[in-house]
């Protein structure tokens, strides 16, 4: 069973640390850091042009599916994915079980520096998200069960 | 699985759509987007063959009621409904929140429509989830064609589990009962993260 995920401000911090220490370190233009269910947990960037949101979505479906082909080969699965376009290229490699990270660059660096530095990077945010998933979910504000008008849920106006 | 972000003040949940081929489950997001201002949705991808069927997902992010400070956002996919995609479906199913069983109520259309809700419940157990906990609706669409099968056969067919879901009727491509659902599977979902035991029985009955 996959467990839920709580960020708190001391962890978002460490990780906006690590990601930044990245960046700089290698080069890349943009880190994301995405639970492998599709969502955006931090990044990190230069350039606030792209669609993190929608790039999250697709690169943990990508990851999943050569995933899949991998156990298809008999492997447990492809720890890093590295898709090269003409400017900006991507490196997807794995955190733990359930986080990826991905890493946008351009010609400013190359594979093999981002390959490096990521995966140290990797390792640092898996001891902090290993902290982060072993704290309780209902704390501060949401230390209290909702209520059920508090849970109004609306998304958008019903017609029927 | 939710994520909380106290730095963001965000809460992210997912939310799948699943069903047979061609029941609705594109056209229900496609509706969610059309409605919703900007400022409360993303960019609605569609992974889709060249007729249009899904072959890995549509994916939507959509936002809903700030609570107790934190917004809350939804990631609403769809799945490719056909058979031959179970590979793909499951692969989305990863991390999933929520479920709108997107049934199409045409009475030829009845035996997928089981086959396909027997293998959520599989593809479910994949990842230790279970149905019969998992905040679930069933949206009976296309109920606007003339071959459309009684709701009550229906819900015998789809919704005599122990637990009986809420089911809504719908015409997608109109729009017509499409929120209804999402916004009672936001609701289940949020009460069965952040609820009371009691109040996410009532809410399912």
């Amino acid at each position: 069973m996959l467990r839920d995920l709580v960020i708190h401000e001391n962890e978002a911090a460490r990780i906006g640390q690590v990601l930044g220490s990245f960046l700089e370190e290698s080069g890349a233009s943009e880190a994301l850091l995405i639970d492998r269910s599709g969502q955006l947990l931090a990044s990190s960037g230069k350039t606030a042009t792209f669609d993190t949101v929608s790039i999250s979505a697709l690169a943990a479906g990508a990851f999943s599916s050569t995933g899949a082909i991998a156990e298809l080969l008999g492997e447990t699965e492809f720890s890093v994915l590295f898709h090269q376009g003409v400017r900006e290229s991507i490196h997807v490699s794995t955190v733990d079980g359930e986080t990826i990270l991905l890493a946008i660059f351009n010609d400013g660096t190359t594979v093999g520096m981002v390959r490096l530095f990521a995966k140290e990077a990797c390792r640092a945010i898996g001891a902090v998200l290993a902290e982060a998933r072993a704290q309780p979910r209902r704390v501060g504000a949401l230390a209290l069960p909702l209520t059920s008008d508090e849970a109004g849920g609306r998304i958008g106006p019903e017609s029927r | 699985m939710s994520i909380i972000n106290y730095a963001a003040k965000e809460i992210n949940f997912k939310v799948v759509y699943y069903g047979p081929g061609v029941a609705g489950k594109t056209a229900s997001l496609q509706h969610v987007h059309r409605s919703l201002p900007d400022v409360n949705k993303g960019k609605m991808i569609s992974l889709a063959t060249g007729d249009d069927r899904t072959i890995f997902f549509d994916f939507l992010p959509v936002s809903a009621l700030t609570v107790r400070g934190f917004v809350t956002k939804f990631q609403l996919y769809t799945v490719p409904g056909q058979v031959y995609y179970n590979m793909t479906r499951k692969l989305v199913l990863r991390g999933v929140d929520g479920v709108v069983f997107v049934a199409d109520s045409q009475f030829e259309r009845l035996k997928e429509n089981a086959e396909s809700f027997r293998n959520l419940e599989e593809n479910l157990r994949e990842y230790n989830y279970d149905l019969d906990r998992m905040p679930c609706v069933i949206q009976y669409n296309k109920r606007d064609l003339p071959n459309a099968a009684p709701v009550p056969y229906l819900e015998y067919m789809l919704n005599r589990r122990a637990r009986r879901v809420p089911s809504f009727e719908s015409v997608a491509s109109r729009g017509a009962g499409v929120f209804d659902a999402l916004n009672t599977v936001s609701r289940m979902v949020l009460l069965s993260e952040f609820g009371q035991e009691q109040e996410v029985q009532r809410n399912a009955s």
